[in-house]
């Protein structure tokens, strides 16, 4: 029996209706709600229920499915170069990875919550920032001007470790070994950045399409980030942890199932520098990500957005014809072309002929499940004088992600009255199936006590006297974890090249989830409808 | 009729037993925050200590029932009747120990007033009361009790006296019944002069307590600021104290001192006039900050000036400002100017918010002491704030001490100019700041001091407003960076700043 329904019982069992009224008022059954995005039609759609005919048939030149970072990126571009024949399906999952919510105004990111500063190879994101303002000036050199409100405000990170905060992520204190490792490792990093492989191209870029083909540098994806460690020296535990949180941070999965170039790609690739801000920022809002899909799709116009999900695409002749279902029923489109923008393993459920293109269900990527919590308090905890709260707040040792602040961005001459804490969680111990059948199973309860995790590491158990609500969002395929051997995925490679009746646009094509690949394959799709 | 009296004793007992607890917990929450927590621990601590009091009442001998109930029942006057004042007490002269004797006074006067009703009872039922009725005359009246009190409590006594002195109040009802019992039970009390004696001194205590209630809150406030305090108050976003000491008021927010009245003329008049009097077309003006409405009071001297925006986060400040005698013949009344309006929000919401355009914007925000106030001197909020300024207006910020804290002065200069703004920099003396900056910020450079000024001032002329701006050796420009929101340069300089002069 729950904590909850024992409590329920027993003021039942008392005859004291009251007490549930006054549950909040002692520190339990705080309003939990779960949202699990996209699965109730992803299992239908999985499930393969049979569809009735259509109720309207609507031709156009291009239909975009899903309305995730690719897709929506697809469309920006479309509608920027004067392009207006296509509309856009939003999907189950409105905004995929970059959605928000909001508890009474108070904004909030349910998945990515930063871009790092954009390096010169991602253009397309730098073009996008700037159309927004967020680069106010140089968006074409080295360093352009950021919008100080969108760089995150100091001070950025904190380390909790043995019950006190350190500043930055990278831990110290561990002893000199630790430390000589620690600079060794980031100065091995920093050399790899600036390292061009045999066909002249950097060996790690974002996106990563542009990144060199040098067999001998590819050959660093054959092996674990974990493995390639032990082979260069690097064993201090410090050193390790943030590496092993880097990866579960980007990636969803831990040092031992990363590919060893991806998790030098996390370091290496980035480099992306601002004239008013140091190395290494990001950009961030209150709600994540979601201004940039707002801006995108504020360019698209609304009426090129359709609600409804998409069950089935085929060729019909020469055409494609994309099967959905909205609040009126099942609805047909028909297309010249149709850009795939949903999650691989939701793609392979639409589309028959996957195979046919050369993309077996052995070239899914991995899919890494995600709990990402966010509470509302009633005000801000207290902090020690000398460590004031950061933007993002992660605690040594944990197997959690930590926590980061919706308000820190807000310029206010008090302290908001309110706040929200978002707390991640990247199911990466266990292998993704049985954490998805956890998460599946799993209470309320059970999914608040692992959200609040770190939280309650920092502030103790009393911190739960100061929520007011608390929202759980569910990603049980979050993204695409790059295993080693990734970049060596045929199927990937066959769909990146699709350039027919149908195309694909999706961070899954390049095997990781990070929004400029994602907004690189919706660049590219649409490049290629304009042709 | 005497059983009468005993069971009235218990309507009056219960009243007080319940007043303590609502009290205790009322002062807690009040004082530490949290009140669910506060009120939650403290009846139950208190519940708790009153079942252990009903406990140990079995070991009260039958003859000194009644003797017992006199003695229990000045104890419950002076440990409840004095919680309230004692407690404070404590808060303001030694903090930490502040929790251990709250719980130890709601303990003891718990198990004090645990004692009570059975003592009562057993006292009633020496008179050969019918048990059944018995239990139901004295229990009634123990709820009856709790139901007025639970009610007079936040509805009129807490309002009305406050804290201590419904404490002492209710000591008082107490001491009220033990002289009555030893009045009526003479007979039966084994020592009745020593009782009587004992429920004088403790009247006298008690009564003393309540005429200086008063006096004794500004004592302790005194021992924090040194001064006598003639207003504090907490409000949701702050502690505000107002001290006087021989004519000179001052203000201290969160116990850092906003202003003295000897010399803020000096710091309001430099902050207001070098702007105001070179815009003799100005009519609308901006206040950010200033909930004292001291720099309004300036402002308003301006004729020309039809319309004061003042906008400041705490009601409770502004309300002050505009209703205290002394505090309004200080601002002269600025507050209460029809010329004026006063909002309550957050500045910086506020100029997000709104898209008002002033002629003059003054700018007094508290100094960028940490991340959260560092903000407010920030490129994002000065071209805000340029938004919001006429096109040949002018604004003026508060930007710390020029001679103390010259990196924080000389990087808010920086910062505005980053922000695209022309900026002239000046200081004046302020006796209680010592050397302190302004700036003054426009869309266009040519800015020049005023030569003369049309409203009369005490503090500048024409010779002390060229001082202003000029700077000596020891206060040049210094080479510092903008505050970059990235990394908030302008805290680090601000402590460092400081850290460097003792104060």
């Amino acid at each position: 029996m729950q904590r909850r329904d024992f409590l329920r019982a027993a003021a039942a069992l008392a005859g004291l209706p009251l007490l549930s009224g006054c549950r909040q008022l002692l520190g339990w059954g705080l309003p939990i709600e779960v949202l699990r995005p996209g699965m109730a039609d992803g299992h239908r759609l999985r499930d393969s229920a049979a569809l009735p005919p259509p109720r309207s048939e609507r031709r156009v030149d291009t239909v975009i499915v899903g309305s995730g970072v690719a897709g929506l990126f697809a469309g920006w571009r479309l509608a920027r170069e004067g392009y207006r024949d296509f509309v856009l399906l939003n999907g189950p999952e409105p905004d995929g990875n970059a959605a928000a919510g909001a508890f009474d105004g108070w904004r909030y990111p349910t998945g990515a919550h930063y871009l790092p500063l954009p390096s010169p190879e991602s253009g397309h994101v730098r073009e996008l920032l700037a159309e927004m303002g967020v680069i106010e000036a140089g968006g074409d050199s080295l360093r352009p001007t950021f919008d100080e409100r969108v760089l995150v405000h100091a001070p950025d990170e904190r380390l909790w470790r043995d019950g006190q905060w350190q500043d930055g992520l990278l831990p110290r204190g561990l002893g000199a070994d630790d430390d000589a490792q620690q600079r060794r490792f980031l100065l091995h990093v920093k050399q790899l950045q600036q390292q061009h492989g045999a066909d002249g191209r950097r060996v790690f870029t974002v996106p990563t399409a542009l990144a060199s083909t040098d067999p001998a540098w590819r050959a660093l994806d054959g092996q674990s980030f974990a493995a390639w460690l032990a082979a260069h020296g690097y064993t201090a535990p410090g050193l390790l942890w943030y590496l092993d949180y880097c990866c579960r941070d980007d990636y969803g999965s831990t040092l031992a199932h990363t590919s060893a170039w991806a998790g030098l790609h996390y370091f290496a690739a980035r480099g992306g520098q601002a004239a008013n801000a140091a190395d290494g920022a990001v950009l961030t809002w209150p709600d994540g990500l979601n201004p940039l899909l707002r801006h995108m799709r504020v360019r698209i116009g609304a009426e090129r957005q359709l609600p409804g999900a998409a069950w089935r695409i085929q060729m019909q002749g020469r055409q494609v014809q994309v099967d959905y279902v909205d609040a009126g029923g099942a609805q047909r489109l028909l297309a010249r072309r149709v850009i795939v923008a949903t999650p691989l393993h939701v793609a392979w459920h639409l589309l028959p002929q996957l195979a046919g293109l050369g993309f077996s269900r052995a070239h899914l990527p991995p899919r890494a499940p995600w709990l990402v919590g966010n509470v509302l308090l009633d005000r801000f905890p207290k902090e020690p004088a000398t460590s004031p709260l950061a933007w993002d707040n992660v605690v040594y040792g944990s197997a959690s992600l930590g926590y980061v602040v919706a308000t820190h961005q807000l310029i206010r001459a008090a302290l908001p009255e309110r706040t929200v804490f978002t707390t991640y969680h990247a199911l990466a111990a266990d292998d993704p199936a049985t954490a998805r059948q956890w998460l599946a199973g799993a209470s309320a309860d059970e999914l608040f006590g692992q959200a609040m995790q770190d939280l309650y590491t920092v502030y103790g158990a009393r911190l739960r006297r100061q929520l007011l609500a608390a929202r759980l969002t569910v990603r049980a395929h979050a993204m695409a974890s790059p295993q080693p051997g990734f970049l060596a995925n045929a199927g990937l490679a066959a769909l990146r090249a699709a350039d027919g009746p149908i195309l694909f646009a999706h961070a899954d094509l390049s095997g990781l989830s990070l929004f400029e690949e994602a907004a690189w394959w919706g660049d590219v799709a649409a490049r290629r409808v304009l042709g | 009729m005497r059983d009468r009296l005993l069971i009235l004793s218990v309507f009056v007992v219960a009243s007080c037993g319940l007043a303590y607890e609502l009290i205790a917990g009322a002062l807690a929450s009040y004082l530490l925050g949290d009140s669910v927590l506060q009120f939650s621990s403290i009846i139950g601590c208190y519940l708790f200590a009153m079942g252990v009091g009903s406990h140990l009442s079995q070991y009260v001998k039958d003859e000194r029932v009644l003797d017992t109930f006199i003695e229990i029942e000045l104890l419950v006057a002076l440990l409840g009747g004095l919680s309230a004042s004692s407690l404070f007490a404590v808060f303001a002269w030694s903090g930490e120990s502040f929790r251990l004797t709250l719980y130890a006074l709601v303990f003891l006067t718990g198990a004090m007033v645990g004692m009570e009703i059975p003592l009562v009872m057993r006292a009633l039922n020496q008179r050969q009361q019918r048990f059944a009725e018995l239990v139901s005359r004295v229990l009634t009246f123990d709820y009856l009790g709790a139901l007025a009190v639970s009610l007079l409590f936040p509805i009129v006594l807490a309002p009305r006296l406050g804290l201590a002195r419904s404490a002492l109040l209710f000591g008082l009802s107490n001491v009220a019944v033990a002289l009555w019992t030893c009045r009526v039970f003479r007979g039966e009390l084994l020592r009745p002069t020593l009782q009587y004696l004992r429920s004088l001194l403790v009247l006298l205590v008690l009564g003393g307590g309540f005429i200086a209630a008063d006096e004794l809150t500004h004592w302790n406030e005194k021992a924090i600021y040194g001064d006598d305090v003639i207003h504090a108050e907490t409000t949701p976003y702050q502690r505000l104290v107002l001290t006087r000491w021989k004519g000179d008021l001052r203000l201290y927010i969160n116990g850092n001192l906003q202003f003295s009245s000897r010399d803020e003329h000096r710091y309001h008049e430099a902050l207001v006039h070098p702007v105001l009097a070179k815009l003799p077309w100005a009519r609308r003006v901006l206040i950010l900050g200033g909930g004292d409405g001291l720099a309004a009071r300036e402002v308003l001297k301006y004729p020309n000036v039809r319309e004061v925006t003042l906008v400041d986060l705490d009601p409770a400040m502004t309300g002050l400002f505009a209703r205290s005698a002394p505090l309004v013949a200080l601002n002269g009344g600025a507050l209460r100017n029809p010329r004026l309006r006063v909002v309550n929000d957050d500045a910086a919401r506020w100029l997000e918010r709104n898209g008002d355009v002033f002629d003059a914007i003054i700018v007094d925000f508290p100094d960028p002491s940490s991340f959260a106030l560092g903000k407010l001197y920030s490129v994002p909020l000065y071209r805000l704030l340029s938004r919001h300024l006429a096109d040949n207006g002018l604004a003026v910020v508060q930007s710390t001490s020029p001679y103390h804290a010259p990196r924080s002065y000389w990087s808010i200069n920086a910062t505005l100019r980053a922000a695209g703004l022309a900026t002239t920099p000046y200081h004046a003396y302020v006796p209680s700041f010592g050397e302190w900056g302004f700036i003054i910020a426009a869309h266009r450079p040519g800015y020049t001091p005023p030569q003369a000024y049309r409203v009369p001032l005490t503090f500048l002329d024409r010779e002390a407003t060229r001082q202003m701006f000029f700077f000596p050796p020891d206060m040049r420009p210094w080479r510092v960076a903008p505050n970059q929101l990235n990394d908030q340069r302008l805290v680090h300089y601000f402590e460092q700043d400081w850290s460097q002069v003792i104060r």
